[in-house]
């Protein structure tokens, strides 16, 4: 039996035999849909913990530490910098894509934020590094970039007379000075997060809107600090925020690579600008990112603990559990599939005596029980579906309404992927197709006079 | 031809054979009646002549082929296009129409005998004319007499024009007029059609449409009152 036939023959006896497949369909659409609500929610939980709290497409890394504790010090018995035969290592283990160093400013610095953006003027510390800005193209576009300071010098009185990209750099109290390029510098949302959290409470600071801070300039004192007086040459420029990143420094500012290099040689040494103490790795895979950190450990390295471990296993168990839900929703919904199966066939017997009589073998019942399966399977994994989305919706809804504020709190809780969707109703199939296979094989064994007979 | 050799045949659990080494042979375009109280083992003969039971010692052979050689395929193709049952309980599928049930068989057809929506339609419709139910194809059994149900089930039976029709008390559950009404069908598709035709009964009105007549008693063969022979 093929064709037009089967599937006219399959939807007849679904209509006549509803109440049985719908009485079956009940705990797999409960069963889909719990399935569906809970993977969606896993799934956003782990793209929110590995995109937004612990990015894992890119991975730190830096030398060993190997410190030794001596009363209130502790000293570093390790290497801190990693070399260029170091980063070529690297680039070299599997999953690998690119390596981007990191440098970090090995001289003190302070920032003046001016009144513009707080009302008052406020100076403070700050630590910085610097990045290859080829990492953040995609990211934040052409706004981070290398500055070129080596320009013929262009005289200027006022901002205005340097164009968009630099300002008119004068030194205290002198009228006319040259035209100097902004530094783009980037900040981690945990200086966000951390600003209009705690610290403009303690201060009663405005909060800040995070995409509107770029553009904005603040003037960086290198070399300076109010911890010990300035040994050596103090460099001021102005920056200018060019986004925020997770790729930037976690409390601090983030420069453009090259020019942390030119800072670290001018006002430390020469080797200072030739060290890098860390290296980012692109990965192009999450799921190689267990090699990936097998073979930064096997090189002598490790990768800083953002939480990525922490991450990794978190996801990791949420999978494993989800995936226990599904191998348990399948053997329930196939057993419960299986009993409704037995039930349909004992009373289809007569009926199935007589196709087998005009003809029909043993794969036409089965082919004709299993398609039956199937199609409870699609109806009900569409259903179940549709509620688990519906649930999820709902869900959304009260979170968005009764639960407070918290960082990294996303607009959606569920991630509703057109392939999970699909890989739901199909393991719902799936589970109708195993649950019914042992009643069709009975179905279908045995003489055609057996069924006939009633037996 | 029909050919048993030999024929045994046990149920599970049994004690005794319920047939006890069957020697016969069927030749083309017979009308052979077997007659035998209940529990003789009359339906359990046809089932084997008709391929429905494999469970048995002994050869069933129909045109030179064991059917105990022939593998599911091979069988259920014999049953779909060689031969024709009638049961005593008609076994019709009450969700479908009249012409569904009598083209039922052409859903497994298949090879040369799977034909086209048109021409199974048109050859349930004759199959239905054929017993005298013009128009009813659009009818559901249930809406009709036993007589007509009976027809219908010898419309399903002759849809494929089968070699062979095997019949298991055609009238057990019809009165006597409709039941020869039936006989006569019978009759009639033995003669122009020149069929073969093997009518299991305890009503003498069967078994004397039959061209030979056998009796069945505790398994064994033996011949029969009356009939054409």
């Amino acid at each position: 039996m093929i064709g037009r036939g089967w599937a006219r023959t399959v939807l007849a006896d679904l209509a006549r035999h509803w109440r049985h497949f719908a009485a079956a369909s009940v705990g797999i659409v409960l069963g889909v849909a719990a399935l569906t609500f809970f993977l969606a929610l896993g799934f956003q939980v782990r793209e929110i913990l590995l995109d937004r709290v612990f990015p894992t497409d890119h991975l730190e890394v830096a030398p060993k530490a190997a410190d030794l504790d001596l009363f209130v010090l502790r000293l570093d018995l390790g290497r801190d910098a990693l070399d260029a035969a170091a980063l070529e290592s690297l680039a070299r283990i599997d999953g690998v894509e690119a390596v981007y160093p990191k440098m970090r400013l090995t001289v003190p610095a302070m920032a003046s934020v001016g009144s513009s953006l707080f009302g008052a003027g406020m100076q403070t510390e700050i630590v910085a590094d610097g990045i290859d800005p080829a990492l953040m193209a995609e990211e934040v576009g052409g706004t981070f970039h290398e500055v070129d300071d080596g320009q013929p010098a262009v005289r200027c009185t006022r901002d205005v007379d340097c164009g968009g990209d630099a300002y008119c750099g004068r030194g205290a109290g002198r009228s006319e000075g040259v035209c100097r390029p902004f530094i783009p510098v980037l900040v981690s949302p945990y200086v966000v997060e951390l600003y209009n959290g705690a610290f403009r409470r303690a201060y009663d600071l405005p909060k800040v809107n995070p995409d509107a801070l770029v553009g904005l300039t603040f003037e960086m004192a290198f070399g300076a600090s109010t911890f010990r007086p300035a040994a050596g040459p103090t460099i001021r420029e102005r920056m200018r925020f060019a986004g925020v990143s997770e790729m930037a420094i976690p409390l601090g500012v983030t420069l453009p690579l090259g020019y942390v290099r030119r800072l670290n040689t001018v006002l430390d040494s020469p080797e200072a600008g030739e060290r890098y103490h860390s290296a980012i790795l692109e990965i192009g895979d999450r799921d190689s990112l267990p090699q990936v950190v097998d073979g930064v450990e096997k090189l002598g390295f490790e990768v800083r603990d953002r939480g990525v471990r922490r991450a990794a296993l978190v996801t990791a168990i949420v999978i494993i559990v989800l995936g226990l839900v599904g191998i348990v929703l399948i053997a329930v919904a196939a057993a419960h599939i299986m009993h409704v199966f037995y039930l349909v066939v004992m009373v289809r017997r007569r009926e199935i005596g007589l196709l087998r009589a005009v003809g029909a073998r043993r794969t036409d019942i089965r082919r004709l029980l299993v398609g039956e399966a199937a199609a409870v399977g699609l109806a009900a994994g569409l259903v179940g579906v549709a509620a688990g989305v519906a649930a999820g919706a709902v869900a959304d809804r009260l979170a968005a309404s009764r639960l407070p504020n918290f960082p990294f709190k996303p607009e959606s809780f569920f991630h509703f992927s057109p392939w999970l969707l699909a890989s739901v109703v199909g393991l719902a199939v799936a589970a109708c197709i195993l649950g019914a296979l042992p009643p069709a094989h009975r179905a279908a064994s045995g003489d055609p006079s057996e069924a006939l007979a009633g037996r | 031809m029909i050919r048993l050799q030999n024929l045994r045949k046990r149920y599970p659990g049994a004690d005794i054979d319920v047939l006890c080494g069957i020697d016969l042979v069927i030749e083309d375009h017979d009308f052979l009646s077997i007659v035998g109280r209940s529990g003789s083992g009359k339906t359990t003969l046809l089932n084997l002549i008709g391929g429905l039971d494999r469970s048995h010692d002994g050869a069933v052979e129909v045109n030179g082929r064991d059917l105990r050689s022939l593998d599911d395929a091979e069988l259920s193709d014999f049953r779909n296009r060689a031969v024709g049952f009638v049961f005593q309980a008609y076994h019709l599928l009450d969700h479908l129409s009249c012409r569904e049930n009598v083209a039922v068989a052409a859903l497994f057809a298949r090879g040369e005998a799977r034909r086209d929506a048109s021409w199974v339609r048109r050859r349930a419709d004759e199959a239905l004319a054929t017993v005298g139910l013009n128009g009813a194809g659009g009818r559901r059994p249930s809406t009709l007499s036993g007589g007509e149900q009976q027809r219908v089930a010898l419309a399903r039976a002759l849809f494929h024009r089968p070699q062979i029709l095997l019949c298991d008390e055609p009238t057990g559950n019809l009165d006597l007029d409709t039941g020869r009404e039936i006989v006569d069908l019978l009759s009639a598709l033995h003669s122009n059609d020149e069929m073969t035709v093997v009518a299991a009964t305890h009503d003498d009105t069967v078994a004397a449409a039959g061209a030979r007549v056998l009796r069945l008693h505790d398994g064994s063969l033996e011949a029969g009152d009356g009939g054409g022979e």
